[in-house]
């Protein structure tokens, strides 16, 4: 079954998760000249890498994606722009409201230029290797560099921090889906694999369908809705809040722990609901198998806890109106910026966070739905007030319940650990899709 | 293959988490007789029998299904937690739903049956008529309400002990003191 999947015409950066460790660079490209946007797309065509020739994660990849205004700026004609998903057409600024990316994270407050129409083609290049990025990241470069028409307009480094762990100081990059004919293997042995038009457009979804896909079939078939964001981390906040509501580092930790859902390894409270496990967190085998099914009131991971709201597994399961196989989807997270180091409590100034990399087949009822949904409401876990204790949006009366006997704990007065410095939906076409549009003659 | 989505969203109007959503059908001709039957047998399932109260969707606070018009139009009308509309592809994934569309849509005009998603999706869309007017008696989504159901069960177990005045004196207790007395 998904054995047809083309894995020489799919991007490797839309199916696989990304390398870690990891180093890597994101590009953003304005094309002022259409001739010159063309022979940009020609050249990226003979360096990006196709998912058959990607054998480990750990391998380099450049992945190219372009939003609605790269599209027109190519000169894609009007019809095939209007099949786009309605989401993408709009862009992520024009769905700032929905997304809850307002007040700080509103696109009034974006660094310059995302959110606007001069946002084109994006590239990100990772590896788990200094040299090979750079080797790929040159070819980038001398793709777009001497071509006057491009304007290379924003760039953004990451690097996984010398902990191996985000600025909040935890291990990521764990519970990703499997796709059917990608090639790898489920990290969940409970989770099957998901149907491959839930990521890879052409494919039939989990609904039994095949996904809306933009036309013509070759620019459709193969590609994948991007999402980047751009995650300003409030890592001394963070420390802060926790501190001031623990007795002890140990303390801290196990509310720390709480909001997440892991501990700081990654070992997950279901499988260590009192104390953490670095075996477990760093043994690939064993820090995704679990679910929620055993723990409906959340006394060893909170209902409410960020990585149980991402992925509620089995959790929802007698609901009857929610199927979670709906809202996966492959995320491809890396970090910007210096650690705060360890223990400091007051805001350096520095900006630090997480580029946040979505991919998928579905930009509603995945990203946005997972955005709105389940991270910045409580709704569905009956607690309306209450949104995700790490990165949701939180107004004035934010609050977080831990689960516990004999007396719960609540956690009021929770500030927003994170703010949205910008971000964009994207399409990254397969490579038949990259040739189709070099050879546009509009 | 499926149309592009429209991504018009009509969620219906809400109060507070709960919004409303109400279909209205056209009966196909001569199947008013076993649509009654079919919701009649509905009557006796887990969940919609009398004095149930746990149907399949969780997520729903009411259904109903209203015959009118000499039976040749069926009214389906419902509160839902959360807007609905970002919903639509689980309905018609999930288990309980399936079976109820099956049974009851296949007796009006625009239900070609499943498995067609996409079919389905635009047939529910076509038959949703926001309401005019909207308004709830009470705060609060299903899992809340059956929690303060569950809590006030059991505050009233604690009102029947025989020292329950005694103990309710303590003043970190006053609020529960202040619900005691009726």
């Amino acid at each position: 079954m998904g054995a047809s999947l083309e894995l020489d015409d799919i991007q490797a950066g839309a199916l696989y998760e990304r390398p870690s460790p990891y180093v890597g660079v994101y590009l953003l490209l304005c094309i002022r000249d259409r001739a010159d946007g063309r022979e940009l797309v020609r050249r990226l065509h003979r360096i990006v890498d196709p998912a058959s020739t990607i054998g480990t994660a750990d391998e380099t990849s450049l992945t190219v994606a372009f939003t609605y205004h790269g599209l027109e700026a190519l000169g894609v004609p009007q019809t095939s722009l209007d099949s786009f998903a309605p989401e993408f057409r709009q862009g992520m600024a024009a769905r700032a409201e929905i997304l809850g990316d307002t007040g700080a994270s509103g696109p009034d407050q974006w660094e310059e230029p995302l959110g606007s129409t001069d946002v084109h083609v994006a590239i990100a290049v990772l590896s788990s290797d200094e040299a090979r990025l750079h080797t790929v990241a040159e070819k980038a470069r001398a793709a777009h560099a001497e071509l006057p028409g491009i304007e290379l307009i924003w760039r953004q480094d990451c690097y996984q921090l010398a902990t191996g762990r985000t600025s909040f100081g935890f291990k990521d990059g764990i519970g990703q889906p499997a796709v059917e004919g990608s090639g790898r293997a489920s990290t969940n042995p409970r989770e099957r694999p998901l149907k491959a038009g839930e990521i890879i457009l052409g494919y039939p979804d989990e609904t039994g369908e095949l996904p809306p896909m933009p036309a013509p079939e070759v620019l459709g078939r193969n590609g994948t809705y991007v999402v980047f964001r751009k995650l300003h981390t409030r890592v001394a906040a963070y420390r802060s809040y926790l501190r001031a509501r623990s007795a002890s580092r140990a303390e801290e930790d196990v509310l720390g722990a709480k909001i997440v859902g892991r501990w700081q390894s990654g070992a997950p409270l279901a499988l260590a609901p009192d104390h953490d496990d670095p075996e477990l967190g760093s043994d690939p085998h064993r820090n995704n198998d679990f679910a929620f099914g055993d723990d409906p009131r959340g006394f060893k991971c909170p209902v409410g806890a960020h990585a149980r709201r991402a992925n509620p597994r089995d959790a929802l399961d007698q609901e009857g109106s929610v199927d979670v196989r709906l809202h996966r989807m492959i995320r491809r997270g890396t970090s910007y910026g210096p650690m705060l180091p360890e223990g400091v409590t007051e805001d350096d100034g520095i900006d630090r966070g997480i580029i946040f990399v979505f991919a998928g087949a579905h930009l509603r009822r995945q990203f946005e739905f997972v955005k709105t949904q389940w991270l910045n409401d409580g709704i569905f876990i009956g607690a309306p007030r209450e949104s995700d204790p790490l990165v949701g949006p939180h107004d004035d009366s934010s609050s977080f319940t831990i689960p516990q006997r004999p007396i719960r704990r609540r956690l009021q007065d929770l500030p927003p650990f994170v703010v949205t410095r910008g971000g964009e939906y994207c399409f990254a076409p397969s490579l038949s899709a990259l040739r189709w549009l070099a050879e546009l003659d509009t | 293959m499926a149309a592009p989505d429209s991504g018009v969203t009509r969620p219906g109007l809400s109060v507070g988490p709960t919004s409303e959503f109400s279909l209205f059908f056209r009966v196909k001709d001569g199947q008013a007789p076993p649509l009654r039957a079919a919701l009649l047998s509905l009557q006796d399932t887990p969940g919609y029998r009398p004095g149930d109260y746990g149907m399949a969707i969780q997520t729903i606070h009411e259904a109903r299904f209203v015959l009118f018009d000499d039976d040749t139009r069926l009214a389906f009308i419902t509160s839902f937690d959360g807007p609905w509309d970002a919903y639509m592809e689980d309905f018609f994934t999930s288990g309980p739903t399936l079976a109820l569309f099956d049974a009851i849509f296949g007796h009006v005009e625009g239900y070609d049956g499943l498995p067609d998603v996409a079919a389905v999706r635009a047939f529910v869309l076509d038959a949703e008529q926001t309401a005019a007017a909207y308004a709830r008696n009470y705060g609060g989504t299903v899992k809340e309400i059956r929690k303060s159901q569950r809590v006030n069960r059991a505050f009233q177990q604690v009102l029947d002990h025989a020292q329950a005045a005694e103990i309710l004196e303590h003043p970190a207790l006053r609020p529960l003191l202040d619900e005691a007395a009726d």
